[in-house]
């Protein structure tokens, strides 16, 4: 809960930062708050209680998904420095925003309650709408703000519908109550009940982008400042999808709805991966594959099984660690390719700065899924876990749409270590190239020792 | 601890070669490396007991199943041993091809060799895996950056070619670790203790073998092959076919034969008219091939053709016959691809048809090509003549026509190799400007390989007694089987 206080305050307090013109403060103080969230939620660890009136749970999943995923915008705001460096105005608002959204990805992290997930889901989102449009100037900023502002607002409509819905049969907003209801009606639930989950899940689908509700991901991806494609494609999915398990762990799905859900699932991995292949632009290829990965997350939640969480949290974490270091790769890159987004401009990154392009290798491996990178284990986990719940068939399935992710991460690395007739002028900053490290050395060391949720 | 220094060594001297990049003194540095391994591969073969050794065994990473298991049985310290004493060949090779950035060359090799020994000592399911994969890696740049035409796309074909078959066998491992009693383990000695039904051993079958059949490669998973082995930098091909190739067949053992037995029992028949189908399609490429390099890839997979078919005659003889064979086609490609090399290096071009007469200018290396060669056709008293007679008789014992046509690819492939012969060295002189014979160099690498060749051709006792027990004891369950 003080964390939730913490960055609801420092968002608040960059804001005033920013009316102060101390844009010098913005990134240091941002830093440290958010270190600051983490050390509050790393004391609530163990400390299961409920707050708000039973509407939230800060328990011991909550707490680790909070702290990766401060972790993870700590990592975006170090960026941020260099990023942001050459833009003189609203930089304060571009920093309040995200920490405001971070606060909604709490909320969703911890909810036991559909009102907390509704407003989790409203928090996080309306300061993304926002950020989506953070470059003025740009067309396509705009339009890549607009689609998702329109979209999402529909998303929510439904999603809100499905809450209202499920309070109709349960009386109840309350998780534990729902769950007793959707106990009692066993495997043939009301139809007004399962529409209620079927619109709930609908909303949810379309934040972690799965298909049919993924059309605004590449467009989004490609026109949004790539800071908050990063934030969105790391802390925002991660967010989702947590609260997302939350929903199935409660309502234990009702099959028909599990069904949907897997039929969902199924093309989420087929069309993410096979149109992923045709990609030329960089951030659209990094959306389809963040559509891909929503397939295999997708999996995770629909199995439900114990192990679900722990491998929920490692996937997605070491997804956007990998995921953070890529773009920060890519911005190097594009500005020494007079901003070109192309996958072609990668080519001559090795031979420019080597160890730029072995740490993107690095990246780039794991999320592809190569062993001793965290991404092989991750995704060695998800097929554990779709086993052991008998998707043998959609298993199979996933295994092979594996290979086709590996085939266009390859593509990348190829073109990284090709050497080029130009050689590419690419300028690192300490900072920068710090977080690139860190991001390469945080997979690998996650890969070789991982991590379990207990 | 000689074990850990197998895996270790290389390691470091890659990542040496790598950070520290000495380029003048590369190659020295990386045969020294593989020289001392060399050395404790002897050392490890001359302490061996006879039965298997687990060397060590601990948790890693219990949430997968992931656990550090090394040691080796008979089998395996015979893959240790070819890797090691292959490896100081391949390096060798790099003092006369001279490719740029020479340090880079050296630590992707080593690195190479490291994960290689890895694979050949895991004991644990995982681990293999892991080592398999990353075997892939270091050859992947190997390929890309010191390739011939068309690299970027053959690179590309051939590792998710690999791959391909890489997430099969992870499917089918995932699905195997899972029958293990909880809490599940990947160790092989969990895996070859489960005794899964019959139906599931059918479908099983296939995905474990399909990665190691890409691996061989056999027919109809080859087509990565030809283009691959010619396209790479000799080191490489050398890497690819005189040791990666070896995985395929130690996986086989590995996983297998001992997982799904009776899969193996029900599609044995498929998988040796493909192999030795594939041998004799093989051999007849081979046969219409105009380049030098071109030609030894589409041999190299008759053989290995050969080498699956014995394997899967399932018997004391094809199995011993396929492992000694896997030893003698190390030696024997590694010889095989030098000269290609040095041929290549001196009349400038790999096609056949612009070759000739080159034995009235380089006697010396006519002869030592010759020695190489009658190892290629079996001749009685070389090494390949002992696995291909195992393998005949293995073959011969399971099915005679099986045999007859394993026979016919050995004809074959005697032919199209004197022919090939033929082509580059006899004929009228060509009228090239004098060409430089084979010097000491070559012969300090050649005598050796060919040395080997003929020693364990007249004497292959110790290498047969090393696999006499593992080899009896897996055959063991077999003979339970029926």
């Amino acid at each position: 809960m003080s964390a939730l206080i913490l960055t609801s305050v420092l968002g608040v307090l960059l804001l005033y930062l920013g009316v102060f013109g101390q844009k010098r403060l913005l990134a240091p103080v941002a830093v440290l708050g958010l270190l600051g969230a983490i050390g509050v939620s790393a004391t609530g660890w163990w400390m299961d209680v409920p707050l708000f009136a039973h509407m939230v749970r800060f328990d011991n999943a909550a707490a680790a998904f909070n702290m990766a995923m401060t972790g993870l915008t700590i990592l975006l705001f170090l960026f941020g420095v260099d990023y942001y460096a050459r833009m003189e105005r609203d930089v304060a608002e571009h920093y309040a925003l995200m920490v405001f959204s971070l606060t909604g990805a709490f909320l969703l992290t911890s909810y036991t309650n559909l009102l907390v997930l509704f407003l989790g889901i409203e928090v996080l989102s309306i300061p993304l709408y926002i950020l989506a449009g953070g470059k003025k100037s740009s067309y396509r900023s705009g339009e890549a703000s607009f689609k998702y502002f329109l979209l999402g607002s529909f998303a929510t409509a439904l999603f809100l519908m499905g809450i209202a819905l499920v309070y109709g049969v349960t009386a109840s907003f309350d998780l534990g109550r729902i769950q007793e209801v959707a106990m009692a009606q066993g495997a043939a639930p009301t139809p007004l009940f399962l529409l209620g989950l079927f619109f709930i899940a609908i909303g949810l689908s379309f934040k972690v982008a799965a298909v049919p509700f993924h059309f605004w991901s590449p467009d989004v991806y490609e026109g949004a400042p790539t800071l908050v494609t990063a934030f969105m494609a790391t802390v925002v999915k991660m967010a989702a999808f947590a609260g997302f398990l939350r929903l199935v762990q409660f309502t234990a799905l009702p099959p028909t709805l599990a069904t949907a859900l897997l039929v969902m699932t199924v093309l989420t991995l087929f069309i993410g991966n096979i149109v992923a292949l045709r990609q030329t632009n960089f951030k659209r290829l990094m959306a389809y594959s963040s559509v891909a990965h929503t397939g295999f997350l997708l999996l995770v939640v629909l199995g439900n099984t114990a192990a679900s969480t722990s491998t929920l949290f490692y996937y997605t974490f070491t997804y956007g660690l990998a995921t953070v270091g890529l773009f920060v790769v890519m911005t190097l890159v594009k500005r020494a390719a007079n901003g070109s987004e192309e996958v072609r401009s990668f080519r001559g990154l090795y031979q420019a700065r080597p160890w730029l392009a072995i740490t993107a290798l690095l990246l780039l491996l794991s999320l592809a899924g190569i062993p001793l990178t965290a991404g092989f284990v991750a995704k060695y986990q998800v097929f554990l876990l779709a086993l052991q719940a008998g998707f043998l068939k959609t298993t199979v399935l996933a295994v092979a749409m594996a290979l086709v992710g590996i085939a266009y991460y390859i593509v990348v690395v190829r073109e990284a270590f090709t050497a080029d007739e130009q050689p590419l002028e690419v300028q690192v900053t300490p900072l920068n190239g710090l977080v690139v490290l860190l991001c390469g050395i945080a997979v690998v060391a996650l890969g070789v020792w991982p991590i379990q949720l207990p | 601890m000689l074990l850990a220094a197998l895996l270790l060594l290389p390691f470091a001297t890659a990542t040496l070669l790598l950070v520290a990049r000495p380029e003048a003194q590369a190659r020295m540095l990386a045969m020294a490396s593989t020289l001392v391994t060399a050395v404790v591969v002897l050392l490890l073969w001359a302490g061996h007991p006879g039965t298997a050794v687990t060397v060590v065994d601990r948790d890693w990473a219990p949430a997968i199943g992931l656990r550090l298991v090394l040691g080796y049985d008979g089998i395996a310290l015979l893959m240790l041993v070819l890797t090691g004493l292959i490896f100081p060949f391949i390096i060798g090779a790099g003092f006369k091809q001279q490719l740029d950035r020479p340090a880079t060359v050296n630590a992707l090799l080593l690195y190479a060799q490291s994960f290689l020994f890895g694979v050949f000592a895991a004991q644990n399911a995982f681990l293999f895996y892991i080592f398999y994969e990353l075997a892939l890696v270091p050859v992947f740049f190997l390929l890309l950056f010191w390739g011939g035409e068309h690299r970027r796309s053959i690179t590309v074909r051939f590792f998710l070619y690999t791959l391909l078959g890489g997430l099969s066998l992870l499917f089918g491992l995932a699905w195997c670790v899972l029958q293990t009693p909880a809490p599940y383990s990947a160790d092989f000695t969990a895996l070859h203790a489960l005794r899964l039904g019959t139906d599931v051993q059918l479908w099983l079958f296939w995905a474990l073998f399909l990665a190691f059949a890409i691996k061989l490669p056999i027919f109809p998973f080859h087509s990565w092959q030809p283009d691959t082995y010619t396209m790479a930098p000799l080191q490489g091909t050398m890497v690819l076919g005189g040791v990666m190739l070896k995985m395929g067949l130690y996986g086989i053992l590995r996983f297998v034969m001992p997982i799904v037995p009776e899969g193996v029992l029900f599609w044995r028949d498929l998988v040796i008219w493909l192999s030795i189908g594939g041998a004799l399609y093989a051999g007849a490429i081979a046969f219409r091939q105009r380049e030098l390099k071109r030609l030894v890839a589409w041999s190299s997979l008759s053989h290995v053709g050969l080498l699956c078919a014995g394997l899967f005659a399932w018997n004391s003889y094809g199995v011993s016959g396929a492992l000694y064979q896997a030893l003698a086609h190390a030696v024997l490609l590694v010889g095989l691809l030098y000269i290609v090399g040095a041929v290549t290096a001196r009349t400038g071009t790999g096609d056949l048809g612009a070759m000739g007469g080159l034995k009235l200018r380089t006697p010396r290396l006519a002869a030592l090509f010759l020695l190489v060669l009658v190892n290629a056709v079996a001749l009685p008293l070389t090494q390949s003549f002992v696995g291909e007679w195992l393998m005949f008789n293995g073959l011969w014992q399971h099915n005679g026509w099986m045999a007859f046509a394993a026979a016919c690819t050995i004809v074959l492939g005697a032919i199209y190799m004197l022919w090939a012969y033929q082509r580059v060295m006899l004929g009228p002189d060509s009228g090239r400007p004098a060409l430089a014979d084979a010097d000491r160099d070559d012969h300090l690498y050649l005598v050796p390989l060919i040395a080997v060749s003929l020693v364990l051709g007249v004497y292959p006792g110790p290498v047969l007694d090393l696999l006499e027990a593992p080899v009896q004891q897996m055959l063991n369950t077999l003979t339970a089987l029926n």
